[in-house]
């Protein structure tokens, strides 16, 4: 049943999105999640959803996937939309009580939620169609300058790797120690939410003192293949900018402009 | 100039209480090039403490280890020792690094700075010498036991050693799987001439080196070929350690009065004992 976690999320394929240079996809990544507070107009709105549509044609992922990965931010929607709806002066058009719904605040309820969306589905665009061991080597490389002012990008990076590699490992054995507590008499299957979190507690601990024996082993074994830090590391795998890379910086610029064109064009809505 | 050369070694774990326990007593040994050497004791006789010993893993607190004439308390030396002698451990999920396969055996070759084009070819030898090509872009946990533990001496082998020592191996795997690993060790021995140093608890696995030592309570107390080792059958039980099954069939048929030669250690040395023992049998009535 834990086996049916996937983090990460990635789904292999050799679309020209699954191509890009990482370190460039995450980049743009980050410039789109900013790009989207540019627009304060539909027709900005509309340009930022459009490209980010444009991206997921080109990723040729199911669109049934994409917006299953929205639904878990639906709550968050929702909650910021009825906040908005009801706390945005203008025009009147509903009224009971002291509840007021207004013309301005279904606008701007609307247009939050898209916004949210918007990042939403464009983060997950991109661990989609990286692997996070290429997006963990584009951190360290994109974070690198980052080692003047003495901020521990290897180790960063370093870390994340070993917890990827052991996110599975743990899984199986929190399955197997389950088991084992169970085959022992353990109930975890009922009860009200206070007696079932106690009943983990003999989950954990056995988990908790296991990991530690793992990451000893663990640290030993890295030794042993001389591991001494990012000092003097070379990577087998080099990161090679191509021309695509360079297009898809040069439309996301393109993007930027043309949305801080729209913002002068037409009357702001937020 | 020996592989490894251990000189007179003593060595103890701090303990907090206060009391410390000898580890080590006085070892001596060494392990000549070329060689496939097991090493032998029941638990807690030292022995993956003197395998530590070999790679600078421990430094001994009296004593001198010299691998290939480089002492290990010597910190210049200390990445040469490492990659010289590669170890692989018993856990084979405790010491993958990485998520992928072949992400994993450059972890080594990276960590020594060794050119890019240059690790990746010697990732595609070292996995191609443990049959693991195949799998080279696979998730690493997603692999059987005895695949695992072939990636992490594949992660040795790139790192180009002369010697490897396997800290029990083959503890954690099904038969199917210990046959994997110590087809590929023997393979590696034979074909490409690395030094091997076995520490096990299977006998099976101890009789295909060349030289077999045992240790008890820190100390090295028997050496020499596994034939010499194990026709001492009651020395051995002596020290809590078993014996080829092959060998104490026919020690406990030479106790019944039956004339077997002494150190047979495999199954078909046995067969061919018992049967010329039968022929000689009906020949004599």
């Amino acid at each position: 049943m834990l086996s049916d976690i996937t983090i990460g999320q990635f789904f292999p394929g050799n679309s020209v999105l699954h191509r890009i240079d990482p370190r460039v996809k995450l980049a743009l990544t980050f410039i789109y999640i900013v790009a989207v507070f540019i627009p304060r107009n539909w027709w900005g709105l509309g340009l930022a959803v459009a490209a980010l549509i444009g991206a997921a044609l080109l990723s040729r992922l199911p669109a049934r996937l994409l917006l299953k990965g929205l639904k878990p931010v639906l709550p968050l929607i929702v909650l910021t939309s009825i906040i908005n709806l009801f706390y945005v002066d203008g025009t009147v058009l509903w009224h009971w009580w002291i509840f007021r719904i207004t013309w301005e605040g279904i606008a701007t309820a609307a247009f939050i939620a898209i916004r949210i969306l918007c990042l939403i589905a464009g983060t997950s665009l991109l661990t989609y169609t990286t692997s996070p061991t290429t997006l963990t080597d584009a951190l360290e490389r994109l974070l690198s300058p980052l080692r003047v002012i003495r901020v521990p990008v290897h180790e960063i990076a370093m870390m994340m790797t070993i917890a990827l590699r052991f996110i599975p490992t743990l899984i199986e054995e929190t399955d197997k120690i389950m088991s084992a507590q169970k085959a022992r008499g353990a109930d975890m299957e009922s009860g009200g939410l206070m007696q079932r979190v106690r009943a983990l507690i003999p989950v954990l601990i056995p988990l908790f003192i296991s990991s530690f024996r793992r990451a000893y082993e663990l640290a030993t074994a890295m030794e042993c293949r001389c591991y001494h830090g990012g000092e003097g590391r070379t990577r087998m795998k080099q990161l090679h900018m191509r021309s695509g890379d360079y297009v898809a910086l040069l439309l996301m610029a393109l993007l930027i402009a043309a949305l801080f064109v729209l913002n002068t064009q037409f009357p702001k809505v937020i | 100039m020996e592989m490894i050369e251990v000189r007179d070694v003593q060595f103890r774990y701090d303990e907090e209480e206060g009391s410390s326990a000898v580890v080590l007593d006085g070892i001596h040994m060494t392990v000549r090039k070329g060689e496939f050497v097991a090493l032998l004791g029941h638990n807690g006789c030292g022995k993956s403490t003197l395998a530590k010993h070999f790679n600078a893993m421990l430094l001994p607190l009296g004593g001198a280890v010299l691998v290939k004439d480089m002492n290990t308390t010597d910190e210049r030396h200390k990445y040469d020792i490492r990659s010289t002698v590669g170890m692989v451990l018993q856990n084979p999920d405790n010491q993958l690094v990485s998520t992928i396969v072949e992400e994993d055996v450059a972890f080594g070759p990276e960590n020594l700075g060794v050119e890019p084009a240059v690790i990746r070819t010697r990732v595609d030898e070292a996995l191609k010498a443990v049959g693991m090509y195949d799998y080279r872009d696979h998730a690493a946990h997603k692999l059987s036991g005895g695949q695992k533990q072939r990636v992490a001496i594949a992660g040795v082998l790139a790192m180009q050693p002369e010697c490897i020592v396997l800290d029990e191996p083959t503890a954690m795997l099904d038969p199917r799987g210990r046959r994997e690993v110590m087809d590929t060790v023997c393979r590696l021995n034979r074909e490409q001439g690395i030094t091997i140093v076995l520490i096990t608890h299977y006998m099976e696995e101890a009789v295909l080196a060349d030289r077999v030592l045992v240790m008890d309570d820190g100390k090295v107390v028997r050496e020499g070929t596994p034939r010499q080792v194990f026709s001492q059958v009651e020395q051995l039980r002596a020290l809590e350690l078993d014996v080829p099954q092959p060998t104490e069939l026919c020690h406990v048929l030479q106790q019944e009065g039956i004339t077997l030669p002494d150190g047979v250690l495999t199954i078909e040395e046995c067969a061919e004992a018992l049967l010329q023992q039968l022929e000689g049998y009906h020949g004599g009535h």
